[in-house]
């Protein structure tokens, strides 16, 4: 045969080449899922086949520091059967004969279970909501029954209902993407609960513990092929506060019984700064969101987050007479016993300012116990505000108190040094109003009960702090220690603060407030009534108490929100509290109040006094103190 | 090019490809038993992929030892077979998933659109072997398209979209290489094009309802309801061109107006075409399409299936779980797993390993296809393996295609890997003919 080779055209030869390209270019896409992305499609594939019946983990406990577990977790336990065990009739039989009893229910109907189970080859659930009671025993027989799982889930429940609510917090259902900032380790599902506020929010991540679950592997209609593991739960780990669960409990009853249920108290160690109360009202019930529901609460249900405690700011009005005293005696020159006759009005020139009484002549201690105005102008008006001012800072006026809380306010510091930096003036009225703690000062109740405990302490300034400590609740391990941290000192003489606790203790013993007198008992107090122009004053009172002959260990600070008197509002909370603290059941009745110092009135109504005006009298002032921080840093 | 390596005059078979399909079968063997996790022959897919295995070899090796110039002479009676076992299938044939395309015999069923598949490759070339210099002529393709469309049309009858989507560019593979006018091949290519078009448009408004408030996307969707609206837009488009040849003539540039005819015709038999395969898509394909066009739109639908194979084979990394230890396609999350999506199967248990030597078993298949092809002692051998080349390249393309998301699931098994005995026997035929191509050529020296 004639070998005659046939040529053919190029053609074939340009597909085979572009069939090479389009191999290396698929070869390149299957690399890429293949190798490049593995990790995420093996993480998807995991997925797809691990169906997990969650055994949700006990969430961290809270306790007081009197032992109290003020937020602790209910179990409760489910019973499964997943098909991936034995399903014959028999074992269904006995199954069913040993379990129908320990669940109450007809043995007829867990056998319909169980080949209902069996049928659709998924997990069912046998019985749900079992009491703990006759759990041991399912626990038990489940290891003689493979396929048989007993699930516990825990819920969070707050035994003392309101109890501190502020400051724990409450849970609630992740929202938006909240999720996604979630630590990845600790396996956070889509439903869980997490803390929304408070140290339910702070301690989130300690408090949670590691869910743990029955993992199943399940074919692609959700059919239980196999137990992949059965997963403990590990808890979460408990919180100590220094929470005194008596003194709490005796501010909250005060407050919610209070005038208008509305205000806060706070109780610190003046000789750490540990707190050992700090109650907002009014309060909400934390376990409230705890019914696990989806559904948006409706508005009645919905809390005040506003922790008035630490973000509510107001003047601190009458309770600021012991700066001012402080800066009087430090001045030098002070005599305690110098009286100040008081007609019941101050002329400051242009203008009268008014005491809340007509206290004829007052020494020093008398016009701290019966607070009258016209002594403390009169201090004032002879040591100049700059003194005064000097004096709040000493006391960290205007900085916050630095407690572990989220949004706490600093207040307001208020002097001719703060004003000038406004580049504002400084006008008479301006010291008046500063003396007797009106005008633009604000505190919070936690910066008023820091104060008291400073006081109490000779001067030491304390973060207040609440956490005892974080113990790891399976090993026992501390994980964080509660520290006290002094944050400075008030450097005054011995002399000043033995005058000051006089007068603090004259204030209770027959002054305005004398109806927190305690038998047996140093207390020493100030109340305040904070004017308030758009409604009923608010009532203040600062403490601290000692046994006799120890040292002050406790201090308190009561504020009601509109509750017009600081002694008559204020006053008695402080009293439950400090008499919880110190165990002591008397009720004999408070010492008879001086004539004089019936109840507190606010000290006078100040008009807004329009610049205009006050610039027009400005020479005919006799002690006019209306320089600029220049001159009185001058002097 | 170059001569085979290792070639001698004695040299009957091409080993490579032997070797390459057998590589392809084992392989593909493995991977169904582990798709349907079973070894044992009393499982059916097991079964009756061991019994369509020895069977395909030996129609393979009777191919091969067949003179393949048979079927140039007598291309005539192939082509009656074809219509035959086709319009036999319509008459006789069984519903199976919606298509009546199955002969359900007393041992075994089979697809007759698999075989006619190779049958037609195997006349078309014999058509355009006897055209000679005619072949660049506008005839030709005229008449191969006379031949062409009855097939096509009884397939769709049936229908068998898939068996479509490989032989149409299997044929185009085929025109081109047997040296048809680039120019007409293009006018096929638009025809398919337009085609294509008014399909996926009309699939695209018949799955978003809420479109056809527009009234131009109504009138538009409302073109393939009723042969008044078609009629319109026939006279329209012959108007068009028309209009265009007029505008040309204004303008001083003259083309031949058979030009113009042509784009119409081509148009208007794209449309028709269009209206055809429009009418008989099913819902689930128009699923396919969708998810093609928007696989975010329906994550649990129809992009489920690809998404769940590309889990399977993205976990698989690069050794793979193991044979029968996947559980994408153990536990059933890969859908039709030892059918259209093996390839999953293969990444996710032999990992890219596998798949890599998948590909590299069909580049191989190709490369020695396109070999023989230029060895072969006449036109008509040349021609007959530049239609199976161009039929396993588009076996290929899609499936791969498919599951890294160039392509939409089209529902196309991967011959010599996938289950089916139909397509496993007809695929070794078309390879045992390539063989025959290989042992009667002509060597040099």
């Amino acid at each position: 045969m004639a070998a005659v080779k046939v040529s053919f055209n190029n053609r074939l030869r340009s597909l085979l080449v572009l069939a090479l390209i389009a191999g290396v270019v698929v070869a390149l896409r299957l690399t890429d899922i293949q190798l490049l992305r593995h990790d995420r499609y093996l993480k998807m594939a995991e997925r797809n086949r691990t169906q997990v019946l969650y055994q949700t983990a006990p969430r961290g406990r809270i306790f007081t520091a009197d032992g109290k577990a003020v937020a602790s977790n209910a179990p409760s336990f489910d019973l499964y059967y997943l098909s991936a065990g034995p399903k014959d009739e028999e074992y269904f039989s006995r199954l069913a004969q040993d379990f129908a009893p320990r669940l109450g229910m007809d043995k007829e109907k867990v056998l319909k279970k169980l080949r209902q189970g069996a049928k659709s080859g998924k997990a069912v659930a046998l019985a749900e909501n079992l009491s703990p009671n006759s759990v041991m025993a399912l626990k038990e027989l489940q290891l003689y029954y493979p396929g048989v799982y007993v699930i516990e889930e825990n819920k969070r429940v707050y035994p003392y209902g309101i109890f501190a609510s502020h400051l724990i917090g409450y849970l609630g259902s992740m929202e938006g993407d909240e999720w996604k900032n979630r630590d990845l380790s600790l396996d956070y599902r889509l439903d869980a609960k997490i803390g929304k506020n408070g140290l339910e929010k702070k301690f989130e991540k300690d408090l949670k513990g590691r869910d743990g679950g029955v993992f199943l592997e399940v074919d692609y209609r959700g059919r239980v092929k196999r137990v992949i593991e059965d997963r403990k739960w590990q808890p979460g780990s408990d919180l100590y506060l220094t929470l005194n669960y008596a003194v709490q409990q005796a501010a909250e009853e005060g407050l919610k019984n209070s005038k208008t249920g509305r205000g806060a108290a706070v109780a610190l160690d003046p000789r750490t700064g540990a707190v050992l109360a700090l109650a907002t009202a009014p309060a909400f019930e934390p376990g409230m969101f705890v019914p696990y529901s989806d559904e948006p609460q409706p508005k009645s249900k919905r809390i005040s987050e506003y922790n008035l405690a630490v973000q509510g700011i107001y003047p601190p009005a009458s309770t600021f007479k012991i700066i001012t005293s402080i800066a009087a005696i430090e001045k030098g020159g002070f005599n305690a016993e110098k009286t100040v006759f008081c007609p019941g009005y101050y002329d400051a020139g242009s203008r009268v300012f008014k005491c809340w009484g007509v206290h004829q002549d007052d020494n020093f201690f008398e016009a701290m116990a019966d607070s009258c105005d016209v002594y403390f102008y009169t201090l004032a008006a002879q040591i100049g505000p700059a003194a005064i001012e000097k004096t709040q800072q000493m006391f960290q006026f205007g900085k916050p108190t630095g407690i572990d809380l989220p949004g706490e306010k600093a207040g307001n510091l208020y002097g001719p040094t703060k004003r000038a930096r406004n580049r504002s003036y400084w006008f008479i009225g301006d010291t008046l109003n500063l003396s007797i703690g009106q005008g633009e000062l604000l505190v919070t109740p936690i910066k008023m009960a820091q104060f008291a405990a400073a006081v109490a302490s000779r001067g030491k300034i304390w973060r207040p702090y609440y956490l005892d400590r974080l113990v790891n609740s399976q090993t026992g391990k501390v994980l964080q220690q509660g520290q006290s941290e002094l944050l400075g000192t008030v450097d005054i003489k011995n002399s000043t603060w033995d005058l000051i606790f006089k007068a603090l203790k004259k204030t209770v013993e027959g002054g305005t407030a004398a109806r927190v007198w305690i038998k047996g008992l140093d207390v020493y107090g100030k109340t305040g009534t904070a004017q308030n122009p758009h409604g009923d004053d608010h009532g203040w009172f600062m403490a601290f108490a000692a046994r006799p002959g120890e040292e002050p260990s406790l201090a308190v600070a009561v504020f009601v929100e509109f509750g017009k008197g600081g002694s008559s509002a204020a006053g008695p909370i402080a009293r439950e509290m400090i008499k919880a603290y110190f165990g002591i059941q008397d009720t004999s009745a408070p010492r008879a109040v001086r004539a004089s110092a019936q109840e507190e009135q606010p000290a006078q109504r100040l008009p807004a006094a329009p610049p205009e005006e006050i610039v027009s009298h400005m020479q005919d002032l006799q002690n006019v103190l209306f320089s600029t921080v220049q001159r009185q840093e001058d002097r | 090019m170059a001569p085979y390596p290792f070639s001698s005059r004695k040299n009957r078979i091409d080993w490579l490809l032997l070797g390459a399909m057998a590589g392809l079968t084992l392989l593909g063997a493995l991977c169904i038993m582990s798709a349907v996790n079973a070894v044992s022959l009393s499982n059916p897919v097991v079964r009756t992929h061991l019994i369509a295995l020895p069977l395909g070899f030996a129609v393979f090796f009777a191919a091969w030892s067949f003179n393949y110039q048979i079927f140039d002479e007598q291309w005539k009676p192939l082509y009656g077979v074809i219509l035959t076992l086709l319009i036999g299938v319509l008459l006789f044939g069984t519903y199976q998933r919606g298509s009546k395309s199955w002969f359900v015999l007393p041992f075994f069923s089979m697809q007759p659109a698999e075989i006619c598949r190779v049958l037609t490759i195997l006349v078309a070339a014999a058509f355009l072997d006897r055209q000679g210099r005619r072949i660049r002529d506008m005839r030709t393709l005229v008449l191969l398209g006379g031949l062409i469309v009855p097939i096509f049309g009884l397939i769709m009858l049936q229908p068998d979209f898939s068996s479509i989507v490989i032989t149409f560019p299997a044929l185009l593979v085929l025109l081109y290489c047997a040296g048809v006018n680039i120019f007409y091949l293009g006018l096929v290519f638009a025809f398919a094009a337009v085609a294509g078009f008014f399909t996926v448009a009309w699939t695209y408004l018949y799955l978003h309802p809420s479109l056809l408030d527009y009234a131009l996307l109504d009138v538009f969707y409302k073109l393939a309801s009723s042969p008044l609206y078609m009629a319109g837009f026939s006279l329209l488009v012959a108007l068009a061109g028309y209009a265009a040849w007029w505008f040309f003539k204004q303008l001083r540039i003259f083309l031949p107006s058979f030009y113009f005819v042509l784009a119409t015709l081509v148009v208007l038999a794209g449309f028709f075409a269009g209206v055809f395969v429009d009418h008989q898509m099913k819902p689930y394909q128009r699923k396919r399409v969708e998810a093609f066009l928007a696989p975010q739109s329906d994550p649990q639908g129809a992009s489920y299936n690809v998404l769940q194979a590309q889990i399977a084979m993205g976990s698989g990394g690069i050794l793979g779980k193991g044979l029968f230890s996947g559980t994408q396609s153990q536990l059933g999350f890969v859908p039709e797993k030892h059918t259209d999506f093996i390839l999953a199967v293969v990444g996710e248990e032999l990992g890219l390993w596998g798949t890599l030597l998948v590909l590299g078993l069909y580049l191989l298949i190709l490369w020695r296809v396109a070999v023989v092809a230029y060895l072969a002692s006449d036109r008509y051998g040349y021609l007959v393996c530049s239609g199976i080349f161009g039929m396993f390249l588009t076996y290929m393309l899609i499936n791969f295609g498919m599951l890294i998301g160039l392509f939409p699931v089209a529902g196309i098994p991967l011959p010599f890997i996938s289950y089916g005995g139909s397509n496993l026997v007809s695929s070794m035929f078309a390879l045992g003919v390539v063989q025959s191509v290989y042992a009667r050529r002509i060597t040099l020296g």
